[in-house]
């Protein structure tokens, strides 16, 4: 039963992220070496981070402020590795159309960016959950399951599932939008991606208060359906200008 | 709509990274399981002794430069044993003995499946409390191993048999080893890498020799290497079935009789066809001197376990007894088969073109090049990948992954740089060093972040 459960926590987190997988990203490997770079790329900003902040920990638990300032310096530096993921991208289309041409097939398609920022997402948003939830779970599959004393109504595991869930979908789709945002030189989608992180970054600091994760995690839901909505958006509107371009050409 | 280049790039380096992934699992999960029950049995019983830790038992309550201590004297002794082991290879492979290295090579494999895998399934019937009788046991285990064998070594099985065999005679053999103690492993598997660079680097580092002499003779290598079959490009387009990444070379399954056509038609003195003809011939060999080989075979066998016995003093266990024989043929394993990557000599002229030395460049030329050819990679590496992650599991999931994610951009490093260098290189260092590295960073500075975070719900 406790392994069942365990199962359940870790499907719960990653199981959307899993039929992506399967569905979208297995097929090719280009992009599962994409997902294993960016996962990569996500475990060394993590531990980069945590030995900045090792000095300091562990951290006061009765006072919010420095999660607060830690949050924000994550989510600066994640950014920033983001802006750097995206200028590798960059050398990488080139690179990867020139050799489309010397072997005569064609370019990448519109669709084929879109799924190479939607595989990077996806190694951000599984690293995270990876290391958010996932390596937490191991007690789970035990007998016995554990509550922390702000949030008593919960299990932690499915707590921490549940947030890491909304993480993942954040991650992944924000990528989209910000590679489309960097390639289109589209200043609202480029700000719109480190302010929706901040921001949920942010808003599990009212799981801090007792009690907060009942208003904290629909606020960290709407988030994710905010980023899930406007990928959505963009990528209907990018490929149905694409469509017309074609049909004009 | 034609296909994407997405679509075939990289082909080859999942196609050798997804066994890897899928031994290492296994291995981490063959831990898990079996872990809860060691507490109980482990402290009644003495740790195992093989040739890993011949000269000093690491316990608990020794002092941190005591361990330090032994756990290089323990690795000194190995690699010796190794090298030792890898230079009577490489006289023997020079001195055309290879029908017997052959038979040996089965032999061999036979018994680790037989004995460690016997002991595997045991605990884990144990473990799991599965109603099953002896002589059934016996009789399923009496199977595995002789189509274990016959899969590895004889022509005309499925390659996907074959490849599942090499995973799974990796998955044994590093179980066995994440017994091992903690201080040992770590220094073991640092002092293994190093020896591996040494070995295949090296001017006349035995590997190196071996690897030019088979391919001076135009032979496979005498030795457990698993061979990565390229997946045939079929006019330009991919086959739909999906490539899974957690089905290794499911696509080559299909079948066989298609797959040994396409193949001939492509590299008319391709592996298969010669393996074949070897095979055929060596099966009459074997039947003639059947005896004289086994007889040498087990007479280096016992040489070696004489070695071990020599060495320890202790009572005569019936874990203990198996132990060492098993080290007899891990050492062999590892002489022969530890760790290279070869590549086979026909390459496309593709990559004469390269003019800029950009590495994603590289990567992607790397990746259609290897189309026509495949990667192969020794058992060794399989087995102390696994070992490395296991040691990691018993730590903690968070390690696991970081072992995991350091080790898989390491082989793909080694990829990339085989795909430049075109010359059998080690494929141990770049990972060990960065698993370790990634190891004891993540149990260092990462976890008590990530638990101190995670722990307040707070996620970024």
């Amino acid at each position: 039963m406790t392994v069942a459960a365990g199962i359940g926590y870790a499907l719960l987190a990653l199981g959307p992220s899993l039929s992506l997988f399967i569905s979208v990203i297995s097929k090719k490997p280009f992009l599962v070496l994409t997902v294993l770079s960016s996962t990569l790329l996500w475990l060394v900003s993590l531990i980069m981070l945590s030995g900045l902040w090792r000095a300091f920990l562990p951290l006061n638990s009765s006072t919010w402020w420095p999660y607060g300032l830690l949050i924000f310096t994550s989510v600066l530096f994640q950014e920033g590795i983001r802006i750097l993921f995206w200028k590798v991208y960059k050398k990488l289309e080139d690179t990867l159309d020139s050799f489309a041409d010397r072997v005569s097939k064609p370019r990448l398609y519109l669709t084929d960016k879109m799924q190479i920022a939607l595989a990077g997402g996806l190694g951000h948003g599984v690293a995270h959950a990876v290391f958010f939830c996932l390596s937490l779970l191991t007690p789970a599959f035990g007998p016995g399951t554990f509550f922390v004393d702000r949030c008593s109504k919960i299990p932690f595991f499915l707590l921490s599932a549940i947030i890491a869930l909304a993480f993942v979908t954040i991650h992944t789709f924000s990528m989209v939008i910000a590679f489309n945002g960097y390639a289109e030189g589209n200043k609202v989608d480029q700000i719109f991606v480190p302010s929706v992180h901040l921001v949920a970054g942010m808003v599990t600091l009212v799981n801090f208060a007792s009690g907060g994760c009942i208003i904290g995690i629909p606020l960290l839901y709407f988030m994710a359906m905010l980023t899930l909505l406007h990928c959505g958006k963009m990528v209907w509107r990018r490929l149905m200008e694409n469509q017309q371009r074609q049909a004009n050409m | 709509m034609e296909s994407s280049i997405l679509e075939s790039i990289g082909v080859e380096i999942i196609g050798v990274m997804s066994p890897v992934s899928i031994c290492m699992f296994l291995v981490v999960l063959l831990v898990y399981a079996l872990s809860p029950s060691n507490p109980l049995s482990s402290s009644s019983s003495a740790p195992i002794r093989t040739a890993a830790n011949l000269v000093y038992l690491e316990s608990p309550t020794d002092s941190t430069s005591q361990k330090l201590e032994g756990a290089l004297l323990n690795a000194l002794v190995f690699v010796i044993l190794i090298a030792l082991v890898t230079f009577l290879l490489v006289l023997l492979y020079y001195y055309n003995f290879t029908n017997f290295l052959k038979n040996y090579m089965r032999f061999s494999a036979f018994f680790v499946l037989a004995t460690m895998g016997g002991s595997i399934f045991l605990s884990i019937i144990q473990h799991f409390s599965i109603p099953i009788d002896s002589i059934t046991c016996f009789l399923l285990l009496f199977n595995f191993t002789v189509v274990g064998v016959l899969s590895m070594f004889a022509a005309g099985m499925p390659i996907f048999l074959r490849q599942a065999f090499m995973v799974s005679l990796g998955i044994i053999v590093a179980a066995w080893f994440t017994k091992l103690p903690e201080w040992t492993t770590w220094v073991l598997l640092v002092a293994l890498a190093l020896y591996d660079l040494v070995a295949v680097l090296a001017p006349g580092g035995p590997l190196k020799l071996l690897v030019e002499l088979a391919s001076t003779r135009d032979e496979e290598l005498p030795a457990l290497v698993y061979e990565a079959r390229p997946t045939m490009p079929r006019n330009g387009e991919h086959h739909g079935s999906s490539l899974g990444l957690l089905v290794a070379g499911v696509s080559d399954s299909g079948s066989v009789e298609l797959q040994a056509v396409s193949r001939g038609n492509v590299n008319p003195n391709g592996s298969d066809n010669r393996g074949n003809s070897d095979y055929s011939v060596i099966e009459i060999d074997s039947s003639v001197n059947e005896g004289s080989g086994s007889n040498r075979d087990e007479g280096q066998r016992l040489l070696l376990v004489d070695k071990t016995l020599g060495r320890q003093s202790t009572s005569s266990d019936s874990s203990e007894g198996s132990s060492v024989i098993v080290h007899s043929d891990m050492t062999r394993q590892f002489g022969s088969g530890a760790s290279e990557i070869v590549v086979d000599e026909e390459m496309s002229p593709l990559v004469q073109m390269t003019g800029s030395g950009n590495v994603r460049e590289q990567l992607r030329r790397d990746a259609t090049e290897m189309f026509s050819r495949g990667i192969k990679l020794g058992l060794g590496d399989f087995i102390f990948y696994s070992v490395l992650v296991g040691r990691a599991a018993m730590y903690d999931l968070m390690t696991v992954y970081a072992c995991y994610l350091a080790i898989i951009s390491g082989l793909g490093c080694t990829l990339i740089l085989l795909s430049v260098c075109h010359r059998a290189l080690p494929a141990l260092p770049i990972s060990i060093a960065l698993g370790v590295i990634f190891y004891f960073l993540t149990r260092l500075l990462m976890e008590p972040f990530v638990v101190g975070t995670a722990t307040n719900l707070l996620m970024f």
